[in-house]
């Protein structure tokens, strides 16, 4: 252990490229986990005052892997909440129906359309959250609100799900929301799905005496069990937020693992000769193992020494920028993660330890009688295990990337992340077998002058060098390459996709607002459906289904991909009531999607709104509506959700790039300075320092060329099996986006990165 | 397989090494008998590819004989895991080579202390010291590798060839990169240690000069043994006999 401090002491420039490595990979890592740990589901603050809420029944967990609720109806919430009332220690018991309002200003709506669809309450709930009025009285009926931060008397414009309307203020609340009558609320709100007990004493013996009450119609939240009631809204976006923390973990430890390993094997390469002599003397294979752990060791601990705090004074100045991108709701707030910070610290030992595994074995197997060959000839490039890891590391990526059409949306950026991780590992591996080749074919047409000559036969000589200082070109370009090539791919295709179904010319649709009130879509000419969720039991298994309120429709209509459709359907609606249905036909949609009467969703379910109306006439103005082509409305969109991808892959390539421009640096200096004794020959040999500086700066370039060649490769090869997996899903052709733009850029910055870094050495080498 | 030979340090019989295989194959040694007996100062002298390094390397275990048999300090290589070889190597001999190979992360100290460090023991107070003092170092304990000259780290490594005190210490062209000054001091410093302290020392070199310290020279020729001079030879005698050798 001595021995491995003076090691890293005397020759921390050759440790500094693993020092680096891990410092960021640790520094990337605990600032994600930070804000990630920080980033916890929470009660709504509006349920701040009480400790116990009962929640509507599940009915099980649907395919998002969130719990399926069945709602009460108006009434059987008032009537539970009756009984629970009289419950001793309980103080009050408030249904809590959540509704859509949204503040108008100018005729323009205002505020977060998502979180719009439950910001309106009745004014008893209002108790819940523990809310007072600071001035005025409570509205006693429809067209009165109580709210924050107005004078009683004033007026509001407001959006409902009625349409637009004018609302006078009877009060001020001391909280967020809009607080209607208990009447008013009836015809604006659905079903109840919760009802907040206020209590007095023992939450729990209150909780405990509740569930007795309460028995098989509804769930008992106590304690930390009211923070899984957080707003659907904020969950997805905490849910987004996570997809990018958990890609920049998981990005951050492999970037890291594949610079630390590729950065140890060339050490180790250039260290034989001292290996060897370690072995001479008396070092065991083991004692040569155990010495570059503890090398490794000693470098994991002071780069995450570094790391850890540099990670978590970053992660709270990267809040505001998440909050803004809407990756993380608007109270979000970065917290002391200790937890996080330890599990990055012993990531970053442990990534810096597998990185360092492969070439400790190969060290341990240097005999002895190298410390005494001077020959920097090389070995045999490829070995056994590196041709099975290729080809498995080949096999996985490949098999991954056919896979994934069959994804989700949001998982595909994960899924394509690591199918391409694979696949560039794979080629790193296999890289010497086409680095042969590859240099003779681009060195042709310089055979003839000294500096092609040498720089050839260096290269050729040298395959395995140049496989590591290329391996992170590799990785940079096809990173790039692949993640912007997919997601542009998949992008268009759902492009082509969505512009399939919509054949209208001009749509209304929402502009700022969660969807068109039913009655501002009904004011227009032309088609609409209504939107909303109901729960249908088929075959005994009640499940939640996407609803479709068409014009013209009777009775429920299907999946045709759902076999043994039955006759009738008991369909439970967002009011809490249920009806049985007849089933009249089908539809092309997937499985869990149902097309019902408008009008039905309409009298069951005041909260559903209308994506858009297909316009067949001119449309009568609204407010939070907007009149477009269809071709933009789609576009749009995409946008919407192209603006997540692109912020996604934005920080993912920028992170890959910097670090891995940081490989391509460290390994071509490492590669030069370690052949300074060559270049002393070159110059002895008549070669002045310009050639010395021609000679590096061919390398470096043939290098970048062959890590570009070989990253295009995997993402070429990558694309294409990509798009045909899309193809097969869509059954239409799908052309492939190629992003030439951005792949020479990144090719272009490590040709930059790498010259200078190998031209580095030379320069300091001649100025001593 | 051990066999116990008494009286000899190392012992080869019947050596044969070959380096590759079929039509490329090539015969370092052939059949190669040396006994060298403890506490004597032996080189081996012969032309460039006489197998001279080779026979040094089969000698000190760093290298494996296609067939024959080696004997170090009583114990038979043939047989021997990398491990029990390496240990052997550690405990019962020493290296000195032509390139100064030394740790350069090390101080001199730390380099002669290196050995004992590996066989996983604390070097006694003062061994290191005292070792160092024997070469004439004494003064230089704490310098780096980089800090010393040609002769001074090869002194440095003899050193450390000598602290775990050897059956055997093998020395590869000890002055091939000295000038005569520092030549003959590291020359008189192995003379010394076999004279003082009963080592026994290989010396593989083509220096005739150096040749003479020894108390005997074997002559290499194509892998075979062919000549041999007892007792301390003039160097001008073994220049003759080397002469003659390269004319064959």
């Amino acid at each position: 252990m001595s021995l491995a401090l003076t090691m890293v002491r005397h020759r921390f420039a050759a440790f500094a490229g693993t020092f680096v490595a891990i410092a960021l990979g640790v520094a990337v890592v605990a600032g994600a986990t930070t804000l990630w740990a920080s980033s916890r589901p929470q009660a709504p603050a509006r349920y701040d005052a009480c400790p116990v809420l009962v929640h509507s029944p599940s009915v099980g967990t649907g395919r998002d892997g969130y719990p399926e609720y069945r709602s009460w109806t108006a009434g059987q919430a008032r009537m539970l909440a009756a009984r629970l009332a009289t419950l001793p220690g309980v103080t009050a018991a408030v249904p809590d129906p959540a509704f859509y309002v949204q503040r108008l200003a100018g005729g323009r709506a205002t505020g977060d359309p998502d979180g719009a669809r439950t910001d309106g309450h009745t004014w008893s709930s209002a108790v819940l959250g523990g809310y007072r009025l600071t001035a005025g009285t409570a509205p006693q009926s429809p067209g009165q609100v109580a709210v924050a931060g107005m004078a009683p008397g004033s007026r509001i414009e407001v959006l409902t799900t009625r349409g637009p309307a004018t609302w006078t203020v009877t009060g001020t609340v001391d909280g967020p929301g809009f607080y209607v009558s208990d009447t008013a609320a009836k015809a604006l709100a659905a079903g109840v799905r919760v009802i907040g007990l206020t209590v007095t004493g023992d939450p729990d013996t209150v909780a405990a005496a509740a569930e007795s009450v309460v028995g098989g119609e509804g769930t008992v939240l106590t304690g930390a069990e009211r923070d899984s009631l957080e707003e659907e809204a904020v969950t997805r976006t905490r849910w987004l937020g996570a997809q990018l923390l958990i890609a920049m973990v998981t990005l951050g430890a492999f970037v890291a693992v594949f610079v630390v390993a590729s950065t140890c094997a060339l050490s180790a390469a250039q260290r034989r000769r001292e290996i060897g002599l370690l072995r001479a003397v008396g070092a065991t294979p083991g004692q040569v193992v155990r010495l570059m752990y503890a090398e490794t060791l000693v470098v994991a601990v002071l780069g995450g020494a570094v790391g850890v705090p540099l990670g978590a004074l970053a992660a709270p100045l990267l809040a505001p920028p998440l909050v803004a991108a809407g990756l993380e709701p608007a109270d979000f707030a970065v917290s002391a993660q200790p937890l996080a910070l330890a599990g990055s610290f012993l990531l970053g030992v442990v990534v810096a330890l597998a990185g360092v595994w492969a070439s400790a074995r190969r060290s341990s197997r240097v005999p002895a009688l190298d410390a005494l060959r001077d020959a920097a000839v090389e070995r045999r490039a490829m070995t056994v295990p590196r041709w099975i890891g290729g080809v498995l590391a080949a096999a996985g990526g490949g098999g991954l990337m056919a896979a994934l059409p069959a994804l989700p949306v949001m998982t595909r950026t994960t899924a394509a992340l690591g199918s391409a991780m694979l696949l560039l590992v794979a080629a790193a591996l296999l890289a010497p077998v086409v680095i042969v080749p590859l240099v003779r074919v681009v060195t042709w047409p310089w055979r003839r002058g000294a500096t092609g000559m040498l720089v050839r036969e260096g290269t050729l000589t040298g395959v395995r060098r140049v496989a590591s200082t290329a391996a992170p070109v590799l990785l940079t370009v096809g990173f790039a390459a692949l993640l912007t090539g997919t997601v542009a791919t998949i992008e268009r295709a759902a492009g082509i996709d969505e512009a399939a179904k919509l054949p209208a010319a001009t749509v209304a649709a929402p502009d700022g607002t969660p969807g068109l009130p039913a009655p501002v879509a009904a004011a227009q000419p032309g088609d609409y459906a209504l939107s909303t969720e109901v729960l249908v039991t088929i075959g005994g298994v009640t499940s939640g289904h996407q609803a479709t309120g068409e014009d013209g429709v009777h009775g429920v209509r299907l999946s045709r991909d759902l076999r043994d459709r039955p006759e009738r359907v008991p369909v439970a609606f967002a009011d809490g009531t249920t009806t049985t249905l007849p089933v009249t036909g089908t539809h092309d949609g997937p499985a869990d999607l149902v097309t019902l009467p408008r009008e039905l969703i309409r009298e069951h379910d005041p909260a559903a709104l209308a994506d858009a109306v297909l316009l067949d006439g001119p449309a009568v103005p609204a407010p939070g509506m907007k009149v477009l082509p269809a071709g933009d409305y789609v576009r749009e969109r995409i946008d919407v959700e192209g603006r997540i991808i692109r912020i996604f892959l934005l920080v993912l390539i920028g992170l890959s790039v910097g670090y891995t421009g940081l490989a391509v640096a460290n390994t071509l200096l490492m590669a030069t300075a370690a052949r300074r004794g060559e270049f002393t020959a070159l110059r002895l040999a008549g070669g002045g320092t310009g050639h010395v500086l021609r000679l590096t700066t061919a390398e470096a370039l043939l290098t970048v060329t062959a890590g570009t060649l070989l990253g295009g490769a995997v993402a070429a090869v990558a694309l294409l099996g990509m798009q045909h997996a899309v193809e097969e899903e869509l059954k239409q052709a799908v052309e492939v986006v190629v992003p030439w733009g951005q792949s020479a850029l990144v090719a272009l910055a490590c040709a930059l990165v790498a010259v200078v870094a190998a031209g580095g050495p030379v320069l300091r080498a001649r100025s001593r | 397989m051990t066999i116990t030979t008494i009286g000899t340090a190392v012992e080869l019989r019947a050596v044969t090494r070959i380096f590759g295989t079929g039509t490329a194959a090539v015969t370092a040694l052939d059949a190669v008998d040396v006994a060298i007996a403890p506490a004597t100062f032996t080189a081996v002298m012969g032309p460039s590819g006489s197998g001279k390094s080779t026979l040094l390397h089969c000698a000190a275990g760093l290298d494996r004989a296609t067939r024959g048999e080696v004997v170090i300090d009583g114990v038979a290589l043939a047989g021997l895991s990398e491990r029990a070889i390496t240990k052997l190597r550690r405990e019962r001999v020493g290296f000195v080579f032509q390139a100064f190979n030394l740790i350069l992360a090390l101080s001199a100290e730390q380099n002669v202390a290196l050995p004992l460090r590996l066989a996983g023991r604390a070097p006694a107070a003062g061994e290191v010291q005292a070792m160092l003092a024997e070469v004439g170092l004494a003064d230089r304990a704490r310098h780096r590798p980089s800090e010393l000259s040609g002769g001074q780290q090869q002194r440095v490594a003899i050193a450390r060839a000598l602290v775990t005190r050897p059956a055997v210490v093998f020395a590869d062209e000890p002055t091939g990169a000295l000038d005569t000054t520092a030549s003959r001091e590291v020359l008189r410093l192995l003379r010394a240690a076999v004279d003082r302290h009963a080592q026994t020392i290989v010396m593989v070199t083509h220096d005739p000069y150096a040749a003479a310290f020894a108390d005997r020279v074997l002559f290499l020729a194509d892998g075979r043994v062919v000549d041999h001079l007892p007792g301390p030879a003039g160097a001008s005698g073994i220049a003759l006999r080397m002469a003659r050798l390269e004319e064959r």
